[in-house]
């Protein structure tokens, strides 16, 4: 065994430098941010409505594309930084609107008792929305990869240890493109508002109780309904918001929420199933991995090729040792 | 405690399949066949045969494969399905093939898969009873479609997919019009050579156009005396910033002139390129940054790449651009693949004038055979041997040297079967945010040069536009 780990000792090891590690984590903590961000909603769904939502991904794409349209829309009628606000704002807007009323539409029915087998149920109303969600964009936005700007330049600047241009920062030898930048910075502050939001006031202590115990819940005053209502309408939202933020990094075509939507249910088994913070780090640890992974690998041919793996790997090794994942409730 | 033996265990088997893994270790597999099973076929092509036995509208089909959804490049199989369907177009204004049978290209789409190829191939032939296919962007898709044009022995002009063995297996029925990726290769090491790079990284798709294509392209490279390094990506990835960090790193090894060469195909490269800029790979002096040929596409460049000015881009065909602008048989092409996309501006992209020209060569085929039977319309492809026996289409001229009559010689590689010689490598350069490729320039090789200048370092205008 010592062999073969000796085996895989790179042949440049001294381009392993401490400022590469720390662009590596830095990057896989930008990317995690987001993975959490869609992660979180998944799992209020999932702990709230008792399903998983295979169109998840597709909120992200819409989100993705409300941004877009809204840029194209208005970048030249308002500053860049309020359309850059406005467009996340109809994201959120869009995304949730098309979750509640889905939810109203095809989930209460299930939630009422009124579906013979509610989890079969589940499945074929979330992918069905999927697919027609991903045809929809399809049909409306074409095939043709599409990209928003960035919602602002960062200024140009030279200080010495810090530079800027328009579209990186670089802080010694450490280089984050702007877009991903922007993206994390705008993920991690919806995070925060959303812990803010589930921990602090009542409707998001609601939100858990009836996550906890629907019955009981109802017995204090709180209507398990509108929640389920609520829960999804969020959950689509803060995918659209990942969605929204990634935009301007990657290219857009309709079916870019497939392999986010993948990674979510990943994240959301890894950090523990219906679990918030399990979410969160699940979600980092993901992004840091994978980011670790490909730029350490010893083998550059396949290192970017296995980066799904590395994600796989801690994930399957985590199960074995805790088969609840990183924070749930045990079984 | 169990639990723990269980990981440490895991731990072992996953570095030991990691080791495996690793390239050149591991010896083939040997697979011993030990009883045959027969499989009745059960059904097989139903083109027709004669003119006679075609249906009352006189329409003869064509198959056009083409990917149309991810993870193939659905850029690239609308651009040749629209290519297609302008020479279905002109061909049927003249009244058919011959003057009065009509041609119906039958598209089907292949997401860039095999499995696709292979199921696309036997609808086309078997249901759809198509003469003969032409078409296909991915070498992936092209080399399961080529066995099935070869077992049911319908001809097939493959128009865009580069691996050497579409080719080099030598089946009859199996023409190309693209170039081989040993062809490019050549010409993108010289290229390299004559910019005076010391080291290139090629960052390629996980795909039968990729790997051989990078390969190959490492090989010219070290002959040359340039080093380089293979980065290998799953096409449809989105997430390169842990790469990009990587190569970033890697090219700190090198002293003098560094290249990156972008394989990767398709939307998937507009993803890499922006990323790579972002993270600190932007072209300059001492780096020159190859965008893939899908950059010719400008208007979904500039909004994919929006940081991607000075980027150097290949162009692979008959001519550049700007010389197949010029020729009398591109011009109505041209104008009307403009008018299908309603932009003025979008040249059709290389790929686009392949998918035109592989399908204008089965009709210029059938005419010559006179005859709807795939042996006479592959002895009609073969007798355009030469310049002056060849087809005179928007690229160029086409001609296939060697085949059934002339078979490849041994000092030729096994790849020039059935394929079309004439391609060339160009290398073009944007140097204006939002450029038009018609505004782009040609750098190399040198007498092609529309600026009158190689590389445009970035910063710098040609002097001559």
């Amino acid at each position: 065994m010592v062999a073969t780990l000796l085996h895989f000792v790179p042949a440049q090891m001294w381009l392993i430098t401490p400022e590469f590690i720390l662009r590596l984590l830095a990057e896989g903590l930008l990317i995690g941010l987001i993975y959490s961000l869609m992660a979180l909603g998944l799992t209020l769904i999932f702990s709230v409505l008792g399903i998983v939502s295979f169109s998840h991904g597709e909120f992200y794409m819409i989100g993705g594309y409300v941004v877009y349209l809204f840029l194209q829309k208005f970048q030249n009628s308002l500053p860049r930084a309020l359309t850059g606000i406005g467009a996340l704002l109809a994201a959120m807007l869009v995304t949730f609107a098309i979750g509640v009323v889905f939810e109203r539409l095809f989930l209460q029915p299930m939630a009422r008792g009124e579906v013979d087998r509610p989890n079969e149920y589940a499945i074929l109303t979330t992918f069905g929305l999927a697919f027609f969600l991903q045809y929809l964009m399809l049909g409306l936005m074409g095939p043709f990869p599409k990209k928003a700007r960035r919602f602002f330049d960062l200024p140009v600047f030279d200080a010495g240890l810090i530079q800027a241009t328009k579209a990186s920062l670089k802080i010694g030898n450490i280089t984050l493109g702007a877009g991903r930048l922007i993206a994390g910075l705008i993920a991690l502050l919806a995070l925060l508002a959303m812990l803010y939001f589930m921990f602090k006031t009542w409707t998001g202590r609601a939100l858990q109780a009836t996550s906890q115990d629907r019955q009981a819940a109802a017995v204090v005053g709180i209507n398990p309904m509108n929640m389920n209502t609520l829960a999804f309408g969020l959950g689509a939202m803060l995918a659209g918001l990942a969605g929204a933020v990634l935009v301007s990094v990657y290219s857009w075509v309709p079916w870019v929420g497939v392999i986010a939507s993948s990674k979510s249910f990943v994240i959301i088994v890894l950090g523990g199933m219906g679990s918030i913070p399990g979410s969160l780090l699940g979600g980092l640890i993901i992004g840091v991995v994978e980011s670790l992974g490909t730029g350490l690998f010893p083998d550059p041919v396949r290192a970017q090729a296995y980066r799904d793996v590395f994600g796989l790997v801690i994930f399957a090794l985590v199960l074995l040792v805790k088969p609840t994942g990183l924070f749930g409730r045990k079984l | 405690m169990k639990r723990w033996w269980l990981l440490l265990l895991t731990v072992a088997v996953l570095a030991v399949a990691l080791a495996a893994c690793r390239g050149g270790g591991a010896a083939p597999e040997t697979v011993v066949v030990t009883q045959g099973v027969q499989v009745e076929k059960e059904s097989g092509p139903c083109a027709p045969q004669s003119f006679d036995e075609l249906g009352e509208d006189g329409v003869i089909k064509i198959g056009v494969p083409v990917p149309l959804s991810a993870p193939g490049s659905v850029a690239g199989g609308r651009a040749m399905m629209t290519a297609v369907q302008i020479a279905a177009d002109q061909v049927n204004a003249k009244g058919g093939i011959l003057g009065k049978y009509p041609v119906k290209p039958i598209f089907y789409d292949t997401s860039g898969l095999p499995e696709r190829g292979t199921a696309a191939m036997e609808y086309l032939i078997t249901q759809e009873c198509v003469v003969a296919v032409a078409g296909e962007y991915h070498s992936a898709a092209g080399m399961a479609e080529k066995e099935v044009a070869h077992k049911y022995g319908i001809p097939a002009i493959f128009a865009e997919t580069w691996n050497d063995d579409i080719t080099a297996v030598q089946y009859p029925e199996v023409f190309r019009i693209a170039p081989a990726s040993s062809m490019v290769a050549k010409g993108d090491a010289q290229f390299f050579k004559d910019m005076g790079v010391s080291w290139v990284a090629i960052v390629t798709e996980n795909t039968d156009y990729g790997i051989p294509a990078s390969e190959s392209t490492q090989k010219r490279l070290a002959e040359l005396g340039i080093e380089s390094e293979i980065y290998k990506a799953d096409i449809g990835t989105q997430e390169f910033a842990a790469l990009v960090s990587r190569i970033a790193q890697d090219i700190t090894q090198y002293e003098g002139r560094k290249a990156v060469l972008v394989l990767i195909t398709g939307e998937t490269s507009y993803n890499f390129e922006q990323q790579a800029v972002e993270g600190g790979l932007e072209p300059s002096e001492d780096l020159i940054f190859v965008a893939n040929q899908v950059a010719a596409n400008a208007k979904d460049f500039w909004q994919n790449v929006p940081d991607g000015n000075y980027m150097v881009f290949r162009w692979v065909g008959g001519g550049s651009p700007f010389a197949m602008a010029q020729r009398e048989e591109a011009k109505g092409f041209i104008e009307a693949y403009k008018d299908a996309w309603n932009d003025p501006y979008r040249f059709p992209e290389r790929y686009a004038f392949e998918a035109y020209d592989a399908f204008m060569l089965v009709v210029k085929a059938i005419e010559k055979a006179q005859s709807l039977k795939a042996e006479d319309i592959i002895a009609a492809l073969e007798s355009f041997d030469s310049p002056e026996n060849g087809v005179a289409l928007a690229q160029g001229v086409y001609y296939f040297p060697y085949g059934s009559h002339n078979p490849v010689p041994d000092d030729q590689p096994a790849w020039m079967w059935h394929q079309w010689p004439e391609p060339k490598v160009f290398f073009l350069q944007y140097w204006k945010v939002d450029q038009h490729l018609e505004e782009a320039c040609v750098i190399w090789p040198a007498d092609q040069q529309t600026c009158g200048t190689d590389y445009l370092v970035p910063g710098t205008e040609p002097a001559t536009e």
